[in-house]
């Protein structure tokens, strides 16, 4: 049985008028990295305030390691936080940053110093402990930060978006260094973060969080092929929404004469049907060339996006809905506006939405 | 071209009467020309050796250092408390700190006179002291104030997840990056303080004399070169003072100039 | 957090007890030949718009008005070399030199005045020291350092980028000047220019060293009538005159200020 080491119960935390977190029940286990995903406003930073002690709930208890610490300053939690624009000290060396929470519990000095080399090895960043911050870039800035939160050991990791600030390259180097720096050191993480790619490929879980409540908490390829609300299907990967009508339990019409064969679930029979289905799953073929699949569906190629590996296609149906794919690039022929195309739609690429 | 002449010629005016102090200091007689006859340094003993001026600058160095001193801590409290308490009365708390620099001197001086009197401390120096402060607050809370702006919250917020107590996060990363303005502020009170003249002018008596104060009377009842020489030790203290100021903080910065 | 206000609280408190003596006194009837007030009368605040005291009200707002002009004009073109140089260092040095006699002390520049306004540099055609001009000269050069500062706050407010603008639609400089850099910069120079007036009408030093007790402002009558004839009750109801004149003008500024600037 995992341990829980993170739980919040019926956390609440009003702004004013505005309800940042409305009731929210969650659990962390041991060494797991759980990702708090969603849009800015969704409540995810102030969810990890609430756990490191910056912000009270208005209701609810939290608990770490079985103790409740409701209530408990941020610096009697024993908690590691790594911050979006790091708060390195600046006046402060490197060395020093890093044994700053060590100082704070008093250790003796050889092991400060053999603790705080250790974690600079650990964060490859050896040599420059006598540097300030500010001589530093912002990556290696950000292992600084990484290391002042875990030299001491704390129960839990806590990480504000501390990838938002570097450049493209940098943060996919970072986000492997990263899991293999919580791997190997085993320590319960919750990361806060508005890109999806990374909460993907990071986490054991992802919380997806909209206006304060948790739409969905499973691990990341529950969440992306079984999203579970609406919300969920939209912010996780592209999708295009299609509206129609159950006609069958296996078939769906949107206008007359174009229906769609879905494998998803059971459909409710002669209700309206909302399904989303990943540009990625839709197969995109020029028409006139090959031989008509039974599965096809006609339109006409309306837009299109240039995304360097990839191009993304606008596709009408009949009916005036729109459907995107993704032509890989180069294409095999060159595409056009207005351009009629042949769509592949799986049956069991579709989505039911609530 | 024209402009830059003009500048010059301003900025001559308003450092003319400085140079022409410092010149006539050196003056060997006793009737003032510039330029001087000769050069002599008599003034300058007799403005150090003159026991008067020695008593009173005895009584700023007092006053002056008690003033900023105390002034330091209330006025760091005071510009702390404005940015980061989230008060709602944030600006009237502002106007109340800045309404000495708004009283008229002698409407100060006259009210802490009558104060004076009216506690029985017309001969001691507490009214001086409490006075010097309240002119000095302003500037110590708004040189401070400069810099806890310009500290970013989250350092306190980092400090405090890493185990520091409130107070070990002041003394740990609040105060060490509140050095500019601490020291901004000191020297600001230290010379404020030490040239105030109106305000003391009412509340002192012959014993309690500031250095000012002094000077003022020697002005009124003689006219020889000493009060050229004592200027002169001023103006150099006071300059070597406000180049200090730059040099810590950068003056433009101080006075908002900078954006 | 609020109890850091707390020391605060005890020196503002100080500060509005003396001034609250103040207003005590100006109300209380003078007793000659002693410090002791007597019972409540208005008789100081009639003395206040006398004849004899209105005369020194009315010397000090002509000299007031005078020396803010004045300041003003000589003030501008170093205020605007400070807020626009490109030059750090020049930077740096125009305000050392503009903040240095800021903090050389009211004494000593005004002795530097006796000096040169005496004879002891250049013999003057016309007397200029214990007169009114040489007074004004002196409240001039007292004033300068704060209005440029006020000046130069207001001028680098003005986003350069204006100014550029008309000149790339062919404006010379002059007429930038006249039509861009001056109009928005105008509410720093109202602002500026009463702050500078409200201030000189409460001086001090400069009129009793300079005027030689042949000008007297109201601030030297207050002087006068506290030190000199021991008459607290009388000083009190006139340096309150003093008070509620700055007040006056420092609100008319605050509304200036708080008023958005004008098309």
């Amino acid at each position: 049985m995992a341990r829980a080491i993170v739980e919040l119960h019926g956390c609440t935390r009003d702004f004013g008028a505005v309800r940042a977190v409305d009731g929210l029940e969650l659990t962390v286990d041991e060494g797991e990295f759980l990702s708090l995903l969603g849009p800015s406003g969704c409540g995810k930073t102030t969810t990890l305030n609430l756990v490191a002690g910056f912000v009270e709930p208005t209701a609810g208890r939290i608990l770490i390691d079985g103790e409740d610490v409701t209530g408990r300053p941020p610096h009697a939690r024993g908690l590691g936080v790594v911050f979006q624009s790091y708060a390195l000290f600046p006046h402060l060396s490197v060395f020093e940053n890093v044994a700053f929470g060590l100082r704070e519990r008093r250790a003796p000095e050889t092991e400060i110093h053999r603790r705080v080399a250790e974690a600079l090895a650990l964060v490859r960043l050896d040599p420059h402990g006598r540097q300030r911050p500010g001589q530093l870039s912002g990556g290696m800035q950000q292992r600084v930060a990484l290391a002042r939160a875990l030299v001491y050991r704390p129960r839990v990791l806590l990480l504000d978006e501390p990838l938002a600030a570097l450049d493209k390259r940098l943060r996919e180097e970072m986000r492997g260094e990263l899991r293999e720096i919580q791997r190997s050191v085993g320590i319960t993480t919750v990361f806060v973060t508005h890109d999806q790619t990374e909460a993907l490929s990071l986490s054991d879980r992802i919380a997806v969080m909209h206006r304060g409540r948790i739409e969905q908490l499973a691990a990341p390829r529950e969440i992306y092929e079984r999203p579970a609300t609406r919300f969920v299907a939209d912010f996780i990967g592209g999708s295009s929404v299609l509206r129609g009508r159950a006609i069958a339990r296996d078939r769906v019409e949107l206008v007359p004469g174009l229906t769609l064969r879905v494998e998803a679930q059971p459909l409710p029979m002669g209700q309206a049907v909302e399904l989303a289905i990943r540009p990625e799953r839709v197969g995109v073929g020029l028409r006139g060339g090959g031989e008509a699949d039974a599965e096809a569906v006609g339109g006409r190629i309306v837009a299109l996006t240039y995304l360097g590996a990839q191009t993304e296609v606008s596709v009408e149906l009949a009916g005036g809905q729109r459907v995107l794919g993704l032509v890989a690039e180069p294409a095999p022929t060159p595409l056009a506006v207005s351009q009629p195309v042949s769509l592949t739609l799986p049956p069991d690429a579709f989505i039911v939405l609530e | 071209m024209i402009g830059r002449v003009v500048i010059a010629l301003l900025v001559a005016f308003m450092t003319l009467p400085t140079v022409v102090v410092v010149i006539a200091s050196f003056n060997p007689t006793a009737i003032m020309s510039v330029p001087p006859a000769g050069l002599s340094l008599r003034w300058y003993v007799n403005a150090l050796t003159y026991p008067q001026f020695r008593r009173a600058a005895v009584n700023s160095l007092v006053a002056t250092a008690a003033a900023a001193l105390l002034a330091l801590p209330i006025g760091t409290a005071a510009a702390l408390a404005l940015e980061r308490g989230r008060l709602r009365a944030r600006n009237l708390w502002t106007t109340l700190l800045l309404s000495p620099l708004v009283v008229p001197g002698v409407a100060a001086g006259l009210g802490f006179l009558i104060l004076a009197a009216a506690l029985g401390l017309l001969r001691s120096r507490t009214v001086l002291v409490a006075a010097h402060v309240a002119l000095v607050l302003p500037f110590v809370a708004r040189s401070v104030w400069v810099s806890v702006r310009n500290l970013d919250p989250t350092l306190e917020r980092a400090a405090a997840s890493l185990g520091a107590t409130p107070w070990r996060t002041f003394r740990r990363v609040t105060l060490p990056l509140l050095r500019p303005g601490l020291i901004a502020g000191f020297l600001f009170a230290v010379v404020v303080s030490a040239n105030e003249f109106v305000v003391s002018l009412f509340i002192v008596n012959r014993v309690t004399e500031v250095l000012p104060v002094a000077m003022f009377t020697y002005v009124v009842n003689y006219t020889d070169p000493t009060i050229a020489a004592i200027s002169s030790l001023f103006i150099a203290a006071t300059v070597t003072i406000v180049w200090l100021t730059d040099r810590f903080v950068g003056l433009a910065a101080v006075f908002r100039l900078d954006r | 957090m609020k109890l850091l206000l707390l020391p605060s609280l005890v020196v503002i408190a100080v500060f509005a007890a003396a001034l609250g003596g103040l207003f005590r006194y100006s109300v209380l009837e003078f007793v000659p030949g002693s410090l002791t007030p007597g019972g409540f009368t208005l008789a100081n605040f009639r003395a206040v718009v006398s004849a004899q005291y209105l005369g020194y009200v009315w010397d000090t707002v002509v000299l007031s008005a005078a020396t803010t002009v004045l300041t003003l004009v000589a003030s501008y073109p170093v205020a605007y070399a400070l807020a626009r140089t490109p030059s750090r260092a020049t930077r740096s040095w125009l305000l050392i030199l503009t903040l240095a006699p800021f903090f050389t002390g009211a004494i000593v520049r005004t002795y530097a005045w006796i000096l040169v306004l005496g004879n002891a540099v250049v013999t003057w055609p016309i007397p200029m020291l214990f007169t009114e001009r040489g007074v004004l000269i002196g409240l001039v050069h007292f004033s300068m350092p704060t209005m440029i500062l006020l000046l130069a706050a207001a001028i680098s407010h003005v986003d350069p980028a204006y100014e550029r603008a008309a000149a790339s639609l062919g404006a010379r400089p002059g007429r930038v000047f006249r039509r861009v850099t001056l109009p928005l910069s105008l509410p720093g120079i109202v602002s500026g220019s009463l702050i500078v007036f409200a201030w000189t009408l409460s001086a001090f030093p400069t009129p009793e060293l300079l005027g030689g007790g042949r000008v007297k402002m109201i601030a030297n009558g207050v002087k006068d009538l506290a030190l000199d004839s021991f008459n607290w009750p009388g000083a009190a109801a006139f340096a309150i005159l003093a008070l509620g004149l700055t007040l006056g003008l420092l609100s008319v500024v605050g509304r200036l200020a708080a008023r958005p600037a004008p098309e």
